[in-house]
């Protein structure tokens, strides 16, 4: 009995205590010129759709949920969108070169395909993040002519 | 039990009053994420010569030199590619690795593959090159590195997807820089895309085994 109030004692101070430990967040009040949006002229509809399905992690700006204000949760997030950053960051899209533009919308285009993104993890929560099929093709239509239109 | 009771309820209720708390200060630190991916930018110029070499790969055999540029361009990249270079051995060899790990749908050899091109990469000398190479070769590899990385951690269907970008990657390396070796440059009409061989016998990576020798070769090299 008294190791277990031990444990929960201990649990409980580190929980308090990591509450005060802050995470650095991914907002910018600017949308940057090299924003995707901005350089491909996005229609509204998929522009959208791109914001609520994959600028939260993709993007230099999240919109965050409120469990974002509680630790250990806010950490994780981060670490998700930094590596979300690291592989395709909108907010970044013409400083990227022609050859990684194809690339990224290649896999763009095969991970939406595949259900891949948004990864069903977010979408447990985001349900307004999912993709039904009539928007799956016209993202990837509009990928794929983005993609075209750089050979 | 009922000490773990309460221990339970002062944790619920620690739980709720910091996150009341918290919610409040939250607001303050907006955080500018610039910086990430400056490496990227500056590469543009180069893009023109690259795109012309990709055209050459879809378009070998295609006599028509109708406009100029793309005319310099090809008799250039011809020559490049009979180039007789040993410093971009360890890094063909690396990417035969992970093809061959693909054709025999073995992940954790083409995994080792994109270990070893990762390796390749960071050994080679690029103070051989000279500036335009080497603006080239960077716009290149850095794309190539991402495609190896994932390669090196991921499940064998998507090993494959990455491999048809990377195979776009090395065969633009090749023509750029050379290689002592004979490869074959092979084509594979269900993915439209072309990858690179040591063998002139068709082993396709990007079926394995479903669809081994499936596709065809476009042009030898050496």
């Amino acid at each position: 009995m008294k190791v277990v109030k031990i444990i929960a004692l201990v649990l409980l101070v580190v929980f308090v205590g990591i509450q005060f430990v802050k995470t650095p967040r991914n907002q910018s009040d600017v949308v940057p010129k090299t924003d995707f949006m901005l350089v491909n002229d996005v229609p509204k509809a998929i522009g959208n759709k791109l914001q609520i399905s994959c600028y939260d992690c993709h993007s230099n700006n999240t919109a965050y949920p409120w469990y974002n204000k509680v630790q250990p949760v806010a950490w994780f997030l981060e670490n998700h969108i930094k590596k979300g950053k690291s592989e395709l960051n909108f907010s970044e899209w013409s400083n990227y070169s022609d050859r990684r533009k194809k690339s990224k919308l290649k896999s763009i285009i095969s991970q939406i395909e595949d259900n891949e993104m948004p990864l069903s993890s977010y979408t447990l929560i985001h349900r307004d993040a999912i993709l039904s099929e009539s928007e799956k093709e016209l993202v990837i239509g509009f990928m794929k002519q983005i993609k075209d239109s750089l050979k | 039990m009922r000490k773990t009771k309460l221990s339970i309820g002062i944790f619920a209720i620690a739980f709720a009053a910091l996150t009341v708390m918290s919610c409040k200060d939250n607001k303050k630190e907006s955080v500018d994420s610039n910086g990430h991916h400056t490496e990227m930018g500056a590469k543009e110029n180069h893009m023109g010569m690259n795109n012309e070499s990709e055209e050459h790969h879809h378009e070998d055999g295609d006599e028509d030199h109708d406009h100029d540029k793309g005319a310099t361009m090809k008799t250039r990249d011809i020559e490049a590619s009979t180039q007789k270079n040993a410093a971009t051995a360890p890094i063909i060899d690396a990417y035969l690795q992970i093809k061959n790990g693909l054709v025999a749908d073995n992940k954790d050899n083409a995994a080792k593959g994109g270990t070893a091109l990762l390796a390749a990469f960071s050994n080679f000398e690029m103070s051989q090159l000279n500036e335009e190479q080497h603006t080239a070769y960077m716009d290149i590899v850095e794309d190539a590195k991402e495609h190896a990385e994932h390669i090196s951690e991921s499940p064998l269907e998507h090993q494959r997807e990455h491999f048809e970008t990377l195979s776009t990657d090395i065969s633009d390396l090749v023509t750029l820089l050379g290689t002592n070796k004979t490869l074959y440059l092979d084509y594979c009409p269900m993915k439209k895309t072309n990858w690179l061989s040591e063998t002139k016998e068709i082993k396709n990576p990007f079926f394995g085994s479903k669809m081994i020798t499936c596709g065809n070769v476009k042009k030898k090299i050496n």
